[in-house]
């Protein structure tokens, strides 16, 4: 069984007396361990397509099963229970609160799941040494370039040990040696800790690292790329 | 939820002017708000003392403040000679003022022996003896002894009355706190009192089985023809009477209150409503890791409860804290309206600044709790 089915997927929304519809009919599979690329022009329907997969959306008809559960039909509050156990989300922007520290900002999905509080630094420290940053993690993100907030971001979505990771552009706002770093990071949770990642890019060199590669025009999949080997 | 704390004061602290300018407001307001639940507790426990309906009290017919009112001393003798009657004491009244005043020192001059079994009082510092042997010693309440920083030996003059204090005492009856006791024939001859052989009044106690209202009427028959005619009234009665003019005062400070309550209402709902405001963003971002639309309501309920009852604690603390050590007194042609803290003040205070917090709260916590994700994640 694939770890995410988008069965017959349309999302529209009403803007002033107009129907737009980003995604129409869009079917995809993801296997767990893959790490898929999803690009395309913007409007094509990718962020929307990532946001229904992460549950902070929801479609206009068809159904999203994640790990055999049909998510399209949970309440808001099991919805928002299911994104805490089973989804870490990494933002372009990397949107940490700015009041907490960086181990606070980490720590954050771990206070859903009922841990204690030893176990919760114990799983930190693990993620912060996983990104690099344990030496920051008592700086605020004011204190954080804007690289190592992404790598905050990132420890923030890998900490709860979640189902799956989608990435929205998570290289956009960076410059391109952060983005190198920043991708080699996403491609270790893939490879090393077997994560599956759905990533929206607008950079081919970005979509490159990915296992499979989709590409999105005007809400319906184009072309689909398995890729064997990592990029060159 | 003790979890979340750190983040709900963290996050009122990245605001700090805002935060502590709105606390500085709510403080402010539930300072006028416990104030003038003081007034008003102080008028209650003054009209609804215990016991007032057994007591009489006797002035003479028509007066309107108590130098105005010189009944022959010997009226207390007959008096207390008419059935149901246990005691008729004679009082002389000497004040520094006859108006409403937050500070007026009102004497009471009693015959010394009498003193100990009409008055509640239990003498803090200081002995019976000395007061019943000195000519011009005086009994001071400790209100007034707080207020006016006096002690026992010590010289305390008013006018042109000067008396050594002898004792300093408490009372069951808030008010009694804020009197000075002395000695009836001192009192009545005070320079240009004019008052010797007279009592401003006389204290009327009733047997058990005694009707006040027909014994009040059996007094004022008495000496309808007599050389000065009375007027009779249960001390709840007279205190009321005398006391009418502030109740509708006092009654109108309840609205204040309720403006106050209004005034922390608004003041933390429009801080709530900024910090929700410039938060689009990050409650959404915490909607995405996986906290609950409920989570988000109970942080802002949580943030507005806080600043709420910060400020309600500054505020209605330092009220009690200055009614404590002030020992502030409203009197008015004799009758003191003691302005006391207490519990159920400091309950009232913090109570309100609790459900002013949680009402602030609910529409924006609702309106952040209901927001579409993906739209507020957008949010600049």
């Amino acid at each position: 069984m694939s770890l995410v089915e988008v069965q017959q997927i349309t999302k529209e929304y009403v803007k002033g007396d107009q129907k737009i519809a980003p995604l129409k009919d869009a079917d995809l599979t993801v296997e767990r361990g893959e790490f898929v690329s999803l690009m395309g022009a913007s409007g094509s329907g990718k962020s929307t397509l990532l946001n229904l997969i992460a549950g902070i959306d929801r479609p206009t008809s068809g159904q999203i099963l994640v790990d055999g559960e049909v998510i399209t039909q949970f309440s808001r509050t099991r919805l928002a229970r299911w994104r805490a156990e089973n989804v870490g989300y990494i933002f372009q922007m990397h949107n940490l609160v700015p009041v907490l520290t960086a181990f606070e900002n980490i720590e954050l999905p771990l206070l859903l799941l009922g841990l204690s509080a030893r176990d919760r630094e114990k799983r930190v420290n693990i993620a912060l040494e996983a990104v690099s940053l344990t030496d920051r993690a008592d700086h605020y993100p004011r204190q954080l370039s804007g690289g190592q907030e992404q790598r905050v971001g990132i420890a923030r979505a890998m900490v709860a040990n979640p189902t799956l990771i989608v990435a929205d552009e998570p290289t956009g706002d960076l410059d391109a040696e952060t983005t190198e770093q920043i991708l080699a990071l996403l491609q270790r949770l893939n490879t090393e800790l077997g994560m599956t990642l759905l990533m929206v890019t607008h950079d081919p060199n970005a979509a490159l690292i990915a296992t499979r590669r989709l590409r999105l025009e005007k809400g319906v999949f184009v072309e689909s790329t398995p890729v064997t080997a990592g990029r060159i | 939820m003790l979890r979340y704390i750190p983040y709900v004061l963290k996050t009122l602290w990245r605001h700090r002017t805002r935060t502590l300018l709105t606390v500085s407001g709510t403080a402010v307001a539930m300072f006028v708000f416990s104030f003038v639940g003081a007034v008003q507790e102080g008028l209650d426990r003054l009209l609804n003392e215990q016991q007032q309906d057994r007591s009489l009290i006797v002035f003479q017919a028509n007066r309107f403040c108590p130098s105005t009112s010189k009944l022959p001393e010997d009226y207390a003798l007959r008096i207390s000679k008419l059935p149901g009657i246990k005691d008729a004491v004679p009082i002389q009244v000497y004040m520094n003022n006859c108006r409403a005043s937050l500070d007026v020192v009102v004497f009471n001059g009693l015959p010394a022996k009498k003193l100990r079994s009409v008055r509640p009082i239990v003498l803090q510092t200081g002995d019976w003896s000395q007061f019943e042997q000195q000519r011009d010693a005086a009994l001071v309440g400790q209100a007034v002894a707080r207020r006016r920083k006096l002690s026992v030996g010590q010289k305390f003059s008013i006018g042109s009355l000067t008396v050594t204090i002898a004792g300093i005492f408490a009372s069951a009856v808030a008010a009694e706190e804020s009197m000075i006791y002395t000695h009836l024939e001192f009192l009545q001859r005070t320079p240009g009192l004019h008052a010797v052989g007279t009592a401003t009044q006389m204290e009327v106690l009733l047997d058990e089985s005694a009707d006040a209202q027909a014994t009040s009427k059996l007094i004022d028959d008495l000496y309808r023809a007599g050389p000065v005619a009375t007027n009779t009234r249960t001390k709840g009665a007279f205190q009321a009477k005398t006391v009418g003019d502030l109740v509708e005062l006092v009654g109108f400070t309840r609205y204040l209150g309720l403006a106050c309550v209004l005034m922390v209402l608004g003041l933390v709902a429009t801080t709530t409503v900024m910090g929700v405001q410039d938060r689009i963003r990050e409650h959404a971002v915490l909607q995405t890791i996986g906290f609950t639309g409920w989570h988000i309501f109970a942080f802002i309920i949580g943030e507005s409860l806080v600043v709420s009852l910060i400020g309600g604690l500054l505020g209605t603390g330092t009220a009690l804290a200055i009614l404590q050590t002030s020992s502030l007194a409203l009197g008015t042609e004799g009758i003191l309206i003691a302005f006391l803290p207490s519990a159920s003040l400091a309950v009232t205070g913090l109570t309100a600044s609790a459900l002013v917090g949680l009402l602030a709260g609910i529409a924006p916590a609702w309106q952040a709790a209901r927001s579409e994700i993906v739209p507020a994640l957008r949010f600049a």
